[in-house]
């Protein structure tokens, strides 16, 4: 159990986190979203003492990380694959991390197992691929089996199989009553992964809540409706939060009412069908929703210097999306 | 890449403590300090190049001495090759020194060290005594070796270092002396400035320009002169005969051995202890 209250971080007039206060509770895989600079890993690293918090506190088990006897055991994070030096093996490293709380190298193998990092474990960590030293970031974080694991993007630089992996072994481990917080970009690996979700923006807290209450309120549900009488159908149902947006003649896109009121809708005026479909929104789209307001760092054409326009253009589509 | 070996927890494994056993005590924090210590290159050809340097200057000087007819009469003489030797280790252990600390936060591997031992000044402390043991070890062998080259160029002149003399004693045990404390001086300032680069100018720059500028014959300067901390721990290498000789006419205070030897180690107190205050106190 993660308990933050009132956590906030300042770096000279910028901040960072801003009062925040949350609990990540055991036995769930909690996700943390946010965007680049919204203060998550800020926040991951006064979990683990890196960063002293401005104000407030962040407790791990009822205590601060550092009051613990057995920090590794309490608490195993991934906070960036590169930190390690870059002149020892992995083996070594897992040696050393372990030593300080007399975990022996029979647990070091194991983790070196683990993580499938038999074949480099003798080999110098800097020369290791993102993905390698993304595994051993993972090896270090269970080497002392904790009761928590905190680990900011894991599956970054991670071929598929690995973040398979990095999926199956979080919710195994959650499911033996561990705590796991969780950060990543990728929206669609942690909509898979993830039971609850706190969304950060700006260094506040945007949303926490379960996965399936944070897309049905951001994004809401979309009902896709197909009519030779489209158009009659719109001023039915125009009105009281109802939103239709159409891009062919028959099909209509309604939001704010359901399938079930707009098929009986259309059956009270003997109206025919074709198709009425709920379409449920993506953690993707709600989390764009969320964070539309407070993404520090915008895609935008405007500003750039013109030697850059010409590759700008190529990227106007998805620069769209991102906004 | 299973998770089923995740099942035996870290300490079901055969060798490891029983499963209350796992956690930070100081011994263990040293013992992975160890670990760190021996496991990179850079530190095993550090400490290698000590050794060398320090018998090399020793075994040049003894075959000069030995080729040149009635150089010296007493033993103390010879005991300057010594304090040469010293001064040229103490280059390769100002490196050892600094890098410990820096090569961390250079490499991000600081991060984490602090997040296994998340007090910290253990860490700090640990570090320091792997440092200060190995390098006190190390040209302690040195001098050992050192003596026993001596002997054979110059035991038949007699020219040796007499171990019955306590002057030459004093600087025998001086050498091992002087460079730890030098490599904690540097182990300190590497602490404080996180920097290997900016660190390692530093600390050389003053060993050997800031002190040396010191000695220019102007009075404040020769005031402070003889407590700046190569100065004054250098005292410990040098026969009774050189420091009076030095003292003549001398305007600040004249430091004996193990005067000056107090004032290195109070610089080092100071350093690390300003080191551990903003290791507390800074982010990692």
């Amino acid at each position: 159990m993660i308990e933050a209250h009132g956590l906030t971080k300042r770096y000279g007039k910028t901040t960072a986190v801003d009062d925040v206060s949350f609990t990540v509770h055991p036995g769930k895989v909690t996700g943390f979203l946010g965007p680049n600079g919204a203060g998550k890993s800020t926040t991951m690293r006064m979990i683990v003492g890196l960063d002293h918090p401005t104000h407030g506190t962040v407790t791990v088990n009822g205590r601060r990380y550092d009051q613990h006897r057995a920090p590794l055991r309490e608490v195993g994070a991934l906070l960036d694959a590169k930190a390690v030096h870059t002149g020892r093996s992995a083996y070594n490293h897992l040696r050393a991390m372990g030593a300080t709380h007399g975990i022996g190298t029979a647990r070091v193998r194991e983790v070196i197992e683990m993580t499938g990092l038999e074949s480099v474990a003798r080999k110098r960590v800097g020369g290791f691929s993102l993905g390698m030293g993304q595994r051993l970031g993972i090896a270090s974080a269970l080497l002392g089996d904790p009761h928590t694991l905190i680990l900011d993007e894991p599956v970054n630089g991670l071929d598929p199989e690995g973040v398979v992996w990095v999926r199956n072994l979080v919710r195994y481990l959650a499911s033996q009553g561990r705590t796991i917080f969780l950060s990543s970009h990728l929206m669609s690996e942690m909509a898979l992964t993830a039971d609850h979700i706190i969304v950060l923006g700006r260094g506040r807290v945007l949303a926490d809540a379960p996965v399936a209450d944070i897309v049905e309120r951001s994004a809401g549900t979309t009902v896709r409706v197909c009519s030779p009488q489209a158009a009659r159908l719109v001023e039915l149902l125009a009105g009281k939060g109802v939103s239709i947006t159409s891009t062919t003649p028959q099909w209509l896109e309604v939001t704010g009412t359901t399938a079930q009121a707009i098929g009986e809708v259309a059956a009270a005026a003997q109206l025919v069908l074709h198709e009425l479909t709920p379409v449920t929104g993506s953690l993707e789209d709600a989390y764009m929703a969320l964070t539309q307001e407070s993404v520090e760092y915008h895609s935008t054409t405007t500003g750039l210097h013109p030697d850059h326009l010409g590759a700008d253009l190529g990227l106007a589509g998805t620069e769209g999306a991102i906004r | 890449m299973s998770t089923s070996v995740l099942l035996s927890p870290a300490t079901s494994s055969q060798g490891n403590p029983p499963a209350d056993d796992v956690r930070l005590t100081f011994p263990r924090i040293v013992r992975s300090e160890w670990i760190k210590f021996r496991t990179l290159r850079s530190t095993v050809w550090t400490l290698a190049i000590t050794l060398l340097l320090m018998v090399g200057i020793v075994t040049m000087f003894s075959a000069i001495f030995a080729s040149q007819e009635g150089a010296g009469n007493d033993g103390t003489d010879s005991t300057v090759v010594f304090t040469i030797a010293a001064n040229l280790a103490q280059l390769a252990v100002v490196v050892l020194g600094v890098l410990v600390i820096t090569g961390e936060y250079s490499t991000g591997m600081i991060r984490s060290t602090l997040a296994a031992v998340p007090r910290r000044l253990p860490a700090l402390w640990a570090k320091g005594v792997v440092l200060a043991v190995s390098i006190f070890l190390v040209s302690t062998v040195a001098v050992g070796i050192s003596l026993g080259v001596m002997q054979l160029f110059l035991g038949a002149k007699r020219l040796a270092p007499d171990p019955h003399d306590a002057e030459t004693v004093r600087i025998l045990v001086g050498v091992p002396l002087y460079l730890t404390a030098i490599a904690l001086l540097a182990f300190a300032i590497g602490a404080l400035m996180r920097h290997s680069a900016g660190a390692l100018a530093a600390v050389l720059g003053l060993l050997l320009v800031v002190e040396n500028l010191f000695l220019i014959p102007w009075k404040p300067l020769q005031h402070i002169s003889p407590f700046l901390p190569g100065t004054a721990g250098s005292k410990i290498l040098m026969p009774k005969a050189q420091i009076d000789a030095m003292s003549q006419g001398a305007v600040g205070t004249v430091l004996g051995p193990w005067q000056g030897y107090a004032v290195l180690l109070a610089w080092v107190v100071v350093l690390l202890t300003a080191a551990a205050v903003l290791l507390r106190r800074r982010n990692a």
